[in-house]
């Protein structure tokens, strides 16, 4: 029954445009090292976000997963080549500061956001800009660290991360997750899941209620049926020779060595 | 200090104006002091609902501005003292007044009174920003709709990135009639999504569209109409009483359809 599920409505089509191919330097991105947290804002040279929707995304990271840092470490702002006046280091900084995290350091290229930084009183790291040719990340890079989100995705929300996302909560109708790696959504993925978005055909996504509105793996795309099933079971999408193919986790583990899982006929 | 209290929905036309309304009347007759804050500005009727329009004199504009008080601004209702407005100002648009202004205004009512309901407009853009931007609480009003849940969905999403956690679900225009056939999404497929408490249903009455043309709130008509009473009993719930839910499905219910819904597993 679920097999009918990927191989019916598994439908290969071109894919959209508009996935780029370093996913996770369009949004801010935390990172904890030595006791520290790293904050990286996206830079300027790949896509140029509002300054709204970057507060609005620092906010919805900040509580989706503020259960995982202790409260009072300090925090590095790695703003790169992004210009910051005064007032966004003070909103960026309250903002942290309602998470119980002081902001500390500022990495900047600019001189303008070192200047705003050292008058703000934090401390400063200015290196010299780069070249954006020289900037690109090499071939082969290795994922980044897992993104752990306690929160549902809800409508309008798009998750975009170099690395596996897992998800507490419902992936909403509206919603999006585009990751380099596995996507684990605990709840149910309604809206559009994208693993190995970076071209990676052996990315998986897994969920306890898959209805989604579109999966899609590497440069596979598939469509939910026209007619849900009657019963849902946890599942996991990959990808096998000529599209997405969906199946229950209680088989997944079994045929977990295997190249190809075959499906018996008796789910 | 009273409750702030923003009522918003993202799509427009699901009954936010009309709930503020009735909701404002109805806590006022439970002997709270209310003010209401039209918060669509350039496009106000919130006062012609309330048929409130030929009172109207100064407005939020004016009292920013300092042309007038705030007191001379607030429109007292005609039947109900406990009841005031703050009209919004018809020949201006959004982008008239800023959320810090907002603040400084809501703040001051809230001095006064023992709730402050503000009527947003639809939309996530300036008008939406003002509007929250002082609130503590939030009413989220949607109708069982695929699109109306969806931007209901998003709005809540904007809504946890302000801090405004207290968020309760009114479901409006309930049809029980064609949910008991399946074509209209039930108040639990609404839940589902959107997974906030949910406060109140009313249903669908054309009563509410006599009471909006006449300028009568319909929780003053002693008629028994379940839309009015619907409406009490969420302004009794934001009192903090428990009361029961109605039984919408009362008035369809056929031995057939109670053995349907016996049978029918509850997903």
């Amino acid at each position: 029954m679920t097999s009918d599920f990927s191989t019916a409505a598994a439908t290969p089509q071109g894919m959209p445009d508009q996935i780029s191919q370093d996913i996770g330097a369009s949004q801010i991105r935390f990172k904890a090292e030595a006791g520290q947290l790293l904050l990286f804002l996206p830079t300027t040279t790949t896509v140029d976000i509002d300054w709204q929707v970057l507060l609005q995304h620092l906010q919805q990271r900040l509580s989706a997963g503020n259960r995982f840092w202790q409260p009072h470490t300090p925090v590095h702002l790695i703003s790169g080549d992004r210009l910051l006046d005064a007032r966004q280091l003070q909103l960026i900084a309250d903002t942290l500061a309602e998470a119980q995290l002081p902001l500390q350091w500022v990495h900047t290229s600019r001189r303008q956001t070192a200047v705003a930084a050292a008058t703000a009183g934090y401390c400063l790291e200015q290196s010299t800009p780069q070249l954006p040719l020289r900037s690109a990340t090499p071939t082969g890079s290795a994922l980044a660290d897992p993104l752990y989100l306690q929160t549902p995705v809800r409508s309008g929300i798009e998750i975009r991360h170099p690395g596996t996302v897992v998800v507490l909560g419902d992936l909403n109708p509206g919603g999006a997750i585009l990751a380099d790696g596995d996507i684990l959504i605990w709840g149910r993925l309604r809206g559009v899941a994208h693993a190995g978005a970076s071209g990676n055909l052996q990315c998986r996504i897994m969920a306890l209620r898959m209805e989604p509105t579109q999966l899609r793996i590497a440069d596979q795309v598939a469509r939910a049926p026209e007619h849900p099933p009657a019963q849902f079971y946890p599942e996991i999408a990959q990808v096998v020779s000529g599209g997405i193919q969906i199946i229950r986790a209680s088989h997944f583990s079994r045929d977990l060595s295997l190249p190809l899982p075959k499906l018996s006929e008796s789910s | 200090m009273g409750r702030i209290i923003v009522v918003t929905s993202g799509k427009g036309g699901v009954g936010k104006t009309t709930s503020t309304a009735n909701l404002g009347m109805a806590l006022a007759r439970l002997g709270r002091k209310v003010a209401l804050i039209d918060g669509d500005f350039g496009l106000r009727n919130l006062d012609l609902l309330l048929g409130l329009e030929n009172r109207v004199v100064y407005t939020a504009l004016e009292v920013l501005s300092g042309e007038c008080r705030l007191d001379q601004a607030l429109v007292k209702d005609k039947r109900q003292p406990n009841l005031a407005l703050l009209p919004a100002a018809q020949n201006r648009n959004k982008d008239a007044i800023n959320p810090d202004q907002m603040k400084q205004l809501t703040h001051t009512l809230a001095e006064k009174h023992d709730y402050v309901l503000i009527d947003s407009p639809a939309g996530i853009e300036m008008g939406f920003q003002n509007a929250i931007a002082a609130a503590k609480e939030a009413l989220i009003v949607t109708t069982p709709e695929i699109s109306a849940v969806r931007d209901a969905d998003r709005v809540v999403g904007l809504l946890e990135a302000q801090h405004i956690k207290q968020i309760h679900l009114v479901v409006n225009r309930l049809r029980p009639d064609m949910v008991q056939v399946n074509n209209m999404m039930s108040v639990q497929d609404v839940q589902d999504i959107l997974s906030v408490p949910l406060i109140g249903v009313i249903p669908d009455d054309e009563r509410v569209i006599i009471s909006t043309n006449r300028g009568e709130p319909l929780v003053l008509s002693e008629d028994g109409s379940l839309a009015g009473m619907a409406f009490r009993n969420i302004a009794r719930r934001l009192e903090g009483e428990r009361v029961q839910f109605l039984d919408l499905d009362a008035a369809y219910d056929t031995l057939f359809t109670r053995l349907r819904r016996l049978f029918s597993s509850p997903r």
